[in-house]
């Protein structure tokens, strides 16, 4: 068709968006943000803390320095708390998160976080009232450094050694599972990178002497000046690695998306879900994204959420051809398997990577767009007048504005009735990049039809389906109409059971032979009707439509579909039919079959959160 | 010096142990290795902490109690509890809060725990503890003549949606389940009122009862699962099916209760076709009304009133509402505040007093209005 790529700046919106609640964001307390991200290692040199951020401001400390124990930057948090007698309340006053784990000094952070070393390769989880910290404590060794000091006749020097590290994050302690999940994985990653490159080259023995250095500097200075400073604030603009997990911090607050290069050298990638996927101001758990792109189809189609150009400026260089490949044939009208052969690609792989690109937020699975396609307002929408997706509207589509375009959805419609031109000015082809950009912002969802066969109850049956009639699908062969299997998350991949050619070939219980009333086709049909009880077969046969063997046949081939599970488009897509053909079908067999037209549970995540 | 006592609390099968050094379901190893986070600095003393380690999760709060009459001057305790690293265990902490609290008390009061003699207590009370919350996730511990203490484990629930005054409480179970007098006054002078069918608004006029008052105490049913919320029942309402419409063909027991609830009193159970059919009657476009003449033969042993409420309570429907916007003005007149695209019709009538009809009549006259349904 005509939908090609256009300039969306669905990007630069989200930003602008983020900007405006940032600020409601930090205050908050938002719950998949981190509260700070702190690095600890344990060495010859003991515990130490060699960086935090965010850093308390020097205003911020109460404490003096009188007390030399206590680092001077601890803020008591039990201080001028009420002692409940009981113990029941567990948030006696409502401090912001910044306080929450500023309270903790640098020496009692390092003595709790960096680990005994049988903890280390492991998630870390420890919470302490209402902060909870999570972290991948990495174990590592210098067989180099222990072999060159027994060859070298050198004078031996004292190079103390780091026996572990570990990035923590400090988040809510009410944050979702998940979440923390995701916090861990980061961890574990930068703690990956920082191993290779200590392995290498000593990367983090070197910049954690710098980090030393400076705090040793700072706190020399504090006692001889009496002024107090933040070593840490001083560590930034020497240290590569501070900036590092000051930007991961950064990016986390705000979009979820981090990228960082430790050392200039290696990338490490992350994106938390939570951030990307929001849906009507609540985020989607990655289970359930999961879930779903498992159960994805090869008729769906993968729908750009940014333009290709834009896409493709943010890989980075040495990312795979198949990708880009895949970008730049990838097209909102064209199904999986389209893409599949246009691209070049087996299937498999073009599963992985739209599961890959739906992950990180760069795109959403549809139904490809087709006159036939019927769409409505989606229940989580926002139609206000003053959004800032009305505003975006406005401006991409000069004279028209967003709410009067979604009125034309309240009521279900099809892409061939908004196609005709309602007002002659506005152009066929902006109507379906209205269209476009609607799915893309999920103010629209896709309505399918689905059938079930529901037979009026006789006179002695007490009108519930009995035990045995659920559920049919399963007694009825059991084809698998599922996605390859190997589609997971974080496995190998594998190439075999790639399998999902034209489902015509596929065929076990519904092969049918051309030719009209043919003993076999009798045979046929009476098989695949026995899954019937006797009074479901009784009524079905007695409609007149019925006496037409071929519709008998017919009906009697796609009886496993009318269990309400499968749409109309699945249908059609499996058994090669044409809409027509089914419509015909379910007309003249309507006594015994209910339809009703709802989203595709499958991928109606994408256009909204669950409950 | 310091007593360190672990308790195990396994959701299946118990066991106990009190002494300096653990064993069994804690090992050497787990315990050096948490040893830190058990006794700590004074820095992390009175906090509730949670480590897991190998498999296990410990949840204690240490407690230091300064005084010279103890050898280093100082005694140190930590009553915790040992889980499987996969419990969740939100609702343990305030009861490691709360013991710890008892047991500081205990100690200053009568040297409970430093006492050899009364030390010995602790293991029989400590067994007991686990017991009970184990069976009943409640628990009675008689400590001596004068002092008991009493714990339970609360469940930890979602927060609650806030309640809108043209949102309609309805009662999950039967209302008779309920013990009355358990709740408190406001929420007794309201119970009579909750019906499935009156608004929140409607049941302030109705039982006298301030508007905010009635919002809070009917969320706070809502936090417990007592009532759910639906919305007013009109026959010109519109409604339509979710995918969620599906499982009552596939649930066996959600067609039970299903046909149980929407049957006319007094008339036979009416048939699952006939029920699935009128649910899938429902779509944009069609009012109740329009489903009533159309499906007449099915209504006839169904209450459509009934059926609406069991869909939208287990979410086999979702209504549609209208939300008027005001898309062009004159650069003179007020930006609009109600017609914003943000308030359905039910929010605007209930709070303008205006009936739908009037709405409707205002609304369809004026070209610079369009409506929305979702």
């Amino acid at each position: 068709m005509y939908i090609h790529s256009s300039s969306f700046d669905l990007q630069g919106e989200r930003k602008s968006m983020y900007k405006q609640s940032e600020n409601s964001f930090f205050k908050r307390g938002e719950k998949t943000s981190p509260i700070s991200v702190i690095l600890v290692t344990s060495g010859s040199r003991g515990n130490k803390l060699l960086f935090r951020y965010p850093f308390q401001r020097v205003a911020d400390c109460t404490s003096s320095l009188t007390t030399k124990q206590r680092s001077p930057y601890a803020l008591n948090t039990t201080g001028d708390v009420l002692e409940d007698p009981d113990g029941d309340s567990r948030e006696q006053t409502p401090l912001t998160d910044q306080q929450l784990v500023a309270g903790f000094s640098d020496i009692i952070l390092a003595t709790i976080l960096a680990t005994k070393s049988d903890m280390c390769g492991k998630k870390f989880e420890l919470k302490i009232d209402n902060v909870r910290f999570v972290g991948h404590p990495t174990l590592l060794q210098h067989p180099h450094t222990i072999q060159v000091s027994k060859t070298d006749p050198s004078p031996k020097r004292e190079m103390p050694t780091m026996i572990l590290f570990s990035v923590v994050f400090a988040l809510r302690a009410n944050a979702d599972p998940s979440v923390i999940s995701c916090m861990h994985n980061l961890s574990r990653r930068i703690a990956i990178a920082l191993q290779h490159e200590e392995r290498r080259c000593q990367y983090l023995t070197r910049e954690a002497k710098l980090m030393l250095a400076v705090q040793d500097e700072v706190t020399n200075m504090t006692e001889t000046d009496g002024s107090p400073q933040s070593p840490f604030r001083q560590i930034l603009p020497k240290c590569k690695l501070a900036r590092d997990l000051k930007e991961a911090y950064d990016s986390l607050c705000t979009t979820g998306v981090v990228r960082l290069h430790i050392n200039n050298w290696l990338e490490v990638s992350f994106c938390l879900p939570h951030k990307i996927h929001r849906v009507g101001g609540n985020h989607v758990p990655p289970e359930a994204l999961e879930r779903s792109l498992k159960a994805i189809r090869p008729y769906h189609a993968l729908l750009l959420l940014d333009s290709e150009k834009a896409l493709l400026a943010q890989l980075p260089l040495d990312c795979s051809p198949a990708l880009v490949r895949l970008i730049k044939t990838c097209s909102a009208v064209k199904n999986l398997q389209q893409l599949a052969q246009d691209a070049d690609l087996n299937l498999l792989q073009i599963f992985q990577i739209a599961a890959h690109l739906v992950y990180w937020g760069k795109a959403i699975i549809v139904y490809p767009l087709c006159e036939n396609n019927v769409y409505m307002l989606s229940p989580h929408a926002n139609i206000s007048l003053y959004s800032p997706l009305a505003e975006a509207f406005g401006q991409q589509f000069p004279g028209h504005d967003l709410p009067s375009m979604l009125a034309k959805f309240s009521l279900p419609l099809s892409l061939s009735e908004f196609r005709n031109p309602l007002d002659a000015s506005v152009q066929e082809a902006q109507l379906i990049q209205m269209v476009v950009w609607m799915l893309q912002r999920r103010l629209l969802i896709q309505l399918h039809t689905y059938v079930c066969l529901l037979v009026p109850p006789s006179e002695e049956e007490p009108g519930l389906l009995r035990d045995e009639e659920l559920p049919l699908v399963a007694r009825v062969g059991g084809r698998s109409l599922s996605t390859p299997s190997a589609l997971s998350f974080g496995s190998p991949t594998s190439s075999d059971d790639m399998t999902l050619t034209s489902p015509s070939m596929d065929n076990s219980s519904a092969e049918l032979l051309p030719g009209g009333d043919s003993p076999l086709n009798r045979r046929m049909t009476e098989t695949l009707l026995a899954s019937l009880t006797e009074h479901e077969r009784q009524v079905i046969l007695n409609i007149p439509a019925a006496q037409s063997p071929e519709d008998l046949r017919m009906f009697a081939r796609l009886l496993h579909y009318f269990r309400g599970h499968h749409h109309l488009e699945e249908i059609m897509y499996n058994e090669n039919m044409r809409r027509s053909q089914l419509k015909t079908l379910f007309d003249k067999f309507r006594s015994v079959l209910v339809v009703t037209n709802h989203e595709d549970p499958v991928i109606s995540l994408f256009q909204s959160p669950l409950e | 010096m310091h007593l360190s006592s672990i308790l195990s609390l396994i959701p299946k099968g118990l066991n106990t142990y009190v002494n300096k050094v653990p064993e069994e379901y804690i090992s050497r190893e787990l315990f050096d290795t948490v040893q830190v986070y058990i006794i700590t600095k004074p820095e992390l003393q009175n906090k509730l902490i949670t480590v897991t380690a190998m498999g296990k999760k410990l949840i204690g709060c240490p407690v230091c109690i300064e005084h010279k009459k103890y050898s280093r001057n100082a005694l140190l305790f930590n009553l915790g509890l040992v889980c499987d690293a996969r419990t969740k265990t939100c609702a343990l902490e305030p009861i490691v809060k709360k013991l710890s609290g008892y047991l500081t008390t205990l100690e200053l009061e009568s040297g409970f725990i430093s006492n050899e003699e009364s030390k010995q207590k602790l293991l029989p009370i400590m067994s007991t503890l686990l017991e009970e919350l184990n069976a009943t996730g409640a628990c009675t511990l008689p400590i001596d003549e004068s002092n008991t203490i009493n714990l339970k484990l609360i469940e930890q629930r979602r927060d609650p949606l806030i309640v809108q005054e043209y949102d309609v409480p309805v009662f999950t179970q039967c209302k008779d389940h309920f013990i009355k007098s358990q709740w408190d006054l406001t929420t007794q002078q309201i119970l009579a009122y909750i019906d499935g069918f009156r608004h929140i608004q409607k049941i302030s006029a109705e039982a006298d009862v301030e508007l905010n008052l009635v919002r809070i105490a009917v969320q706070n049913l809502l936090y417990y699962g007592v009532v759910t919320l639906v919305s007013i029942f009109q026959y010109s309402n519109v409604y339509c099916t979710t995918p969620t419409v599906q499982s009552l063909i596939d649930d066996r027991s959600i067609q039970e209760e299903c046909l149980n609830y929407v049957t006319k009193k007094g008339q036979k159970r009416a048939c699952l076709r006939d029920v699935f059919q009128l649910y899938c009657g429902l779509t944009p476009g069609t009012t109740v009304r329009d489903l009533c003449s159309r499906y007449s033969q099915q209504l006839q042993r169904v209450d459509e009133r009934r059926l609406i409420q069991y869909g939208l309570m287990k979410a086999l429907i979702r209504r549609l509402q209208k939300y008027p916007v005001k898309v062009t003005r004159d650069e003179r007149s007020r930006p609009p505040r109600l017609y914003t695209g943000c308030h359905s019709y039910d929010e605007i009538c209930c709070k303008t007093g205006m009936s739908y009809k009037e709405l409707d009549e205002r609304l369809e006259n004026d070209p610079n209005i369009i409506v929305c349904w979702k």
